[in-house]
């Protein structure tokens, strides 16, 4: 072990956790001492995690009991988890430098910065953990500072926190028992020591309760709803480092690691059953978060919808388990943390110096904030799937994968790129172009630099992992893969020029929606208003308004139930005590009572019958 | 060591027959002065010194001192076959640990009785006196005989303490327990008379052996247990024998109350058939199973019958019975454990139950009534009388970890194991019931709403204070060291 081992590793744990239970000591009043602590902290975990990368160690220790039932402390790294951590590492310092800005007038300031330095130590700790209980550890642990963080505006907050715990806690109850039946299934817990388990008899059980339990963290269908929700109600960095980038980075860290071909925690083979539900996930997670999203008229809303529909891409990319689909769901990852923090922070930039991010209440911005217009439009173009920013050529293999595995995967992936594009430029046009619109009394000029620093570097990244997209796939995604690449190289210009052809058709196609129904409406928010209320979709779309989709809301509605059910029986137990039994009870008492006329002649009635009972006793059991 | 340890036995009879003699033989002023005062020493003697001979048993790792009082003899296993030998004792753990009940329920009566009128005092006193010899006599007994008489003293003893004030209620209540035990000392003497007559002998060590395990039973052999047993079941009160009981409880002054219901109905009922299930009848089969379906009687009607009672001590009379049931079923079930759990239950009964009357007690003098209908909200008047009465209901309810949860726990497992899991049943089903009425009795007197008319209530102080203070540690205490006074009986071969 050279110097950079475990000593080294633990670190990304250990610093942050430090770091943030010393900010939870300092007075409320210390800003300046706990930015420095946290960008401290942030900037030394970047660098640890750019120091460790190539990487591949693992080291473990017995501690206590718990070893005995295989519970060792064990962490490792290799190119996956050093890939996620880099891209944990960078993400957390960025948006640890906008916060700065943003919550500098706001009073939650210190608790953030607890939860999510708390935040970044469990997610290092998740994906360096080498054994199954562990990281089950740490990933419960996020469970923890999320509802924290939900939290922070204040107590009424509750509604949303606790359907985010709910609906959160379900998929990680599902992993829980997930990690249990794999380990049952191999016989051992050490993540590096399981490869390719079968997908048969219990193992069915617990393929799909691990993979239940990854793509939740992830936020994907059906264990997103409370993403919208918690749009309106958490504190913007939260969005952008939480739904925006960790918990898809962490989420499809583990889908990766149990589909990998070769190394996987299972035999996770293409055209296969559970390959096709796990493709289904993806697509429908993709058609109908995206179809929402289109009728937002809310920048944070919006932009939630979409935190759940670029899930899918990943999702359905990984889930046909072809090389090229899982470079490409691990590509869009990359590229979602990317552009949808930008996209997050630019909307922070838009609340902060507007005060609202309700899109009937501002248009036309792009002349008072031109930098955070040029970022949000590079971001929007590269989510949108335009070439030659980042998430074209993402998703260009993702379809690759896709039109291999089924055309109707190809086609709903292609008709979510259709309608992310026709959001995001309803989006574009409402917020920034136009005619200005500004709340009252509010005199808009740019955001701060240091909020506008991590989304020119985020922007950039765009470009850059766009036009030099050998970058990231040559130095981090396809080393991933190793032997399973079988010497494909799917960097540069995508290799299907026919895919690639229909996607740009279907991009002008959503441009030219867009004039069609910016004409109509004769507005930028009314792009797609068409759609919204073309007839049987204004049905759907005002039943899906009114959460009659929401898995949370059904789950309420079944709960309420069993509740009703369950409060009957209770009931009727209760009157059973304290109706039936206390009327036996009080009457046989009273009844007695009345019996004991205080007649010394009863008493000795009582005794002789009592005599002859005893007698009786003896009579049977001396013949 | 020997010689001292015959002095100190000797003296849990002599001493309290000297307290008498020197009390009535002073003159009359003098004699009122000390009485209260000899007994208390007399009681708190007989504390320490069961205390010591404890502490005795346990460093001699033995199970019994014999010893005879009327005359020595050289060879005690002589006399033991000799059937006719009168009056020699034997002293056990079982001995000790009523008798350190006695001592304390003694010693709660006195300070209860404080402040009696002088006359009253040196009559109370001698008649306690009588009453402690008697009850003393009967935990060392060890032949038939001897228990009767000792039953008779307590019995005669008794019934005079109950008309001490000679009102109405008080003579109608000693008349009925009179009768009753009339009746009881009859078929007892009757038992006794054919039992001596069929086996030539009435020590416990000669009958015991005439039961072997497994032999059926001689027709006479079942008359005479047929006689004892429902002659022991009136003196314990056991239902449907149990008619006096209430009454009597109900009539007797506050401090005979305390001495009737904490001990003197469990030495001459309960006492008696722990011992001979124990040392005489353990395998007679007949004795057995007719109390034990005497017990689940008694604890099912003792606790459904205080449901709807509105006096006090009519309720705590009540409950009696159901936790002679307790008793009695622990000792007669069959195995160890069960009458390991009867003996300290019945340790645990004299100091809850004691603790009750002494409650009744204080809220008579200071509410003027028993009537729970008419109490409520006195805790906050009267917070030591409130919590001392709460620690002791919850024990009686055998809630942990005060000492009645370990005893009665003891008791349902032993009667659980040895195959009588519908008694065990029902046993945990009439604790819950003992629970609700003691509850009840919670809410009404002590937290419900507070009454107007006892705003100027004030809290017992002296006697009755130092009463409720010190059996409510002892109730505490005994429960969370019970499990180490268990393990120093057991390892010291004690039980």
């Amino acid at each position: 072990m050279n110097g950079l081992g475990f000593n080294t590793f633990i670190y990304l744990v250990i610093i942050p956790a430090l770091a943030g239970i010393v900010i939870l000591f300092l007075p409320k009043k210390e800003r300046l001492i706990k930015s420095l602590l946290v960008f401290a902290a942030t900037l030394f975990n970047l660098i640890t995690a750019i120091r460790l990368f190539g990487l591949e160690e693992t080291w473990h220790t017995k501690w206590g009991g718990l070893s005995n039932f295989g519970i060792d402390f064990a962490l490792r790294t290799d190119r996956l988890s050093m890939f996620i951590l880099l891209a944990v590492g960078a993400m957390a310092f960025l948006v640890a430098f906008y916060s700065f800005a943003f919550l500098r007038d706001k009073d939650y300031g210190k608790g953030f910065y607890f939860y999510y330095l708390i935040t970044i130590a469990f997610v290092n700790g998740a994906v360096l953990a080498n054994n199954l209980v562990l990281m089950l550890f740490f990933w419960e642990g996020l469970l923890v500072t999320l509802f924290g963080m939900l939290l922070l505006k204040g107590r009424h907050k509750y509604p949303t926190a606790v359907k985010a715990l709910t609906l959160v806690g379900v998929s990680d109850l599902a992993l829980m028992l997930g990690v249990g039946v794999t380990g049952f299934a191999a016989g051992t817990l050490m993540m590096d020591k399981i490869t390719a388990i079968p997908v048969e008899g219990i193992a069915v059980l617990g393929f799909v309760m691990m993979m239940l339990g990854a793509i939740g963290k992830a936020g994907s269908m059906p264990f997103h709803s409370w993403i919208p929700d918690a749009a309106d109600d958490a504190p913007l960095p939260f969005m952008a480092i939480l739904p925006g980038a960790l918990e898809k980075l962490l989420g499809i860290y583990l889908l990766v690691r149990i589909c990998l071909p070769g190394t996987g925690l299972y035999e996770f083979l293409p055209h296969t059953p559970v390959s096709t539900v796990v493709m289904a996930i993806g697509a429908l997670t993709i058609i109908f978060a995206v179809a929402m999203a289109l009728i937002q008229k809310d920048f944070k809303r919006l932009l939630s919808y979409h935190a759940i529909s670029q899930v899918g891409y990943m999702v359905l990319g990984i889930g046909t388990a072809l090389p090229i689909g899982i470079v490409g769901g691990l590509f869009h990852m990359v590229n979602n943390a990317i552009y949808k923090s930008c996209l997050f922070l630019s909307a922070g930039a838009v609340e902060r110096q507007t005060g609202t991010t309700d899109l009937k209440k501002i248009s036309g911005l792009g002349a008072f904030m031109p930098v955070t217009m040029i970022c949000f439009l590079v971001a929007a173009l590269s989510i949108s799937g335009f070439p030659p920013f980042n998430g074209f050529f993402s998703k260009e293999l993702v379809f690759d994968a896709a039109m291999e595995s089924g055309i109707i995967f190809y086609i709903a992936a292609l008709l979510g790129a259709f309608m992310t594009a026709a959001s995001f430029l309803k989006l574009g046009h409402a917020a920034f172009f136009g005619k200005p619109q500004l709340p009252e009394d509010k005199k808009v000029k740019e955001a701060p630099a240091a909020m506008l620093v991590p989304m020119i570097i985020l922007a950039a990244a765009c470009i850059l992992f766009g036009v030099w997209n050998s970058l990231p796939l040559g130095q981090l995604i396809q080393p991933v893969l190793g032997d399973a690449m079988a010497g494909h190289n799917y960097a540069g210009w995508p290799h299907t020029p026919l895919l690639v052809i229909i996607s740009i058709i279907v991009l002008i196609l959503a441009i030219a929606n867009h004039f069609f129904g910016v004409k109509r409406t004769g507005k930028g928010l009314g792009a797609v208003d068409h759609i919204h209320y073309a007839p049987g979709l204004h049905f759907i779309y005002n039943r899906a308004e009114e959460r009659w989709f929401d898995p949370y809301e059904i789950l309420m509605v079944i709960s309420k139930f069993f509740a009703w059910i369950a409060y009957g029986i209770d009931r009727a137990i209760d009157w059973i005590y304290n109706g039936f039994f206390v009327w036996v009870a009080n009457s046989v008492s009273k009844g007695l009572k009345e019996f004991n006329t205080g007649k010394q002649s009863q008493y000795v009635i009582w005794a002789v019958s009592g005599l002859l009972i005893v007698i009786f006793v003896f009579a049977v059991l001396v013949k | 060591m020997d010689n001292l340890l015959l002095i100190i036995t000797g003296s849990w009879i002599a001493l309290p027959l000297l307290v008498i003699l020197i009390c009535n033989l002073l003159d009359k002023k003098t004699g009122k002065s000390w009485a209260l005062p000899a007994a208390i020493v007399v009681s708190i003697g007989q504390m320490i010194t069961t205390g010591l001979g404890l502490l005795q048993l346990g460093l001699t790792k033995s199970g019994f001192i014999n010893f005879t009082i009327f005359w020595n003899v050289n060879d005690f296993e002589e006399i033991a076959r000799s059937a006719w030998a009168s009056a020699f004792f034997s002293v056990d753990t079982l001995s000790l640990v009523v008798m350190f009940a006695i001592g304390m329920v003694s010693l709660i009566s006195v300070l209860t009785a404080k402040k009696m009128n002088p006359d009253k005092a040196l009559n109370f006193t001698n008649l306690l006196m009588v009453l402690i010899m008697g009850m003393n006599g009967l935990a060392m007994v060890a032949d038939l005989f001897s228990l009767y008489v000792f039953l008779e003293i307590t019995g005669v003893a008794s019934f005079i303490l109950i008309a001490l004030y000679k009102d109405k209620k008080g003579l109608e209540g000693s008349f009925k327990y009179l009768i009753m035990s009339a009746m009881a000392s009859a078929m007892i003497l009757a038992g006794i008379a054919i039992m001596n007559a069929v086996t030539g002998g009435v020590t416990f060590s000669h009958i015991s052996g005439l039961f072997a395990s497994g032999s059926s039973l001689h027709t006479f052999h079942a008359i005479s247990l047929v006689l004892l047993v429902a002659g022991i079941a009136i003196k314990a009160g056991l239902a449907p024998f149990h008619g006096w009981l209430p009454d009597a409880y109900e009539s007797a002054p506050a401090s005979v109350s305390v001495l009737l219901g904490g001990i003197v109905t469990k030495m001459a009922g309960v006492y008696a058939i722990l011992r001979l299930a124990q040392d005489v009848f353990i395998n007679a089969k007949g004795f057995n199973y007719s109390l034990l379906l005497l017990a689940t009687v008694s604890i099912v009607y003792g606790a459904v019958a205080a449901l709807k009672q509105k006096d006090f001590k009519r309720i705590l009379a009540y409950s009696s019975i159901s936790q002679i049931g307790y008793i009695v079923l622990g000792a007669v079930c069959g195995s160890p454990l069960g009458f390991i759990g009867a003996m300290l239950h019945f340790f645990n009964h004299a100091t809850f139950k004691s603790t009750l009357f002494v409650n009744s007690a204080a809220l008579e003098s200071q509410v003027k009534t028993r009537n729970i209908e008419e109490m409520g909200g006195l805790a906050k008047q009267m917070p030591l009388t409130g919590t001392s009465s709460v620690l002791a209901l919850l024990s009686t309810a055998g809630i942990p970890p005060l000492a009645g949860f370990w005893s009665k726990l003891l008791i349902i497992i032993a009667v659980w194991q040895t195959g009588h899991s519908l008694i065990a049943g029902i046993a945990v089903f009439a604790s819950v019931f003992t629970l609700a009425y003691f509850l009840m009795i919670q809410r009404k007197v002590f937290y419900g709403p507070a009454e107007e008319k006892f705003a100027g209530v004030r809290e017992v102080k002296g006697g009755l204070a130092v009463s409720q203070v010190m059996l409510s540690v002892i109730t505490v205490v005994m429960g969370i060291i019970f499990p180490l006074v268990l393990l120093f009986f057991q390892t010291r071969g004690m039980i």
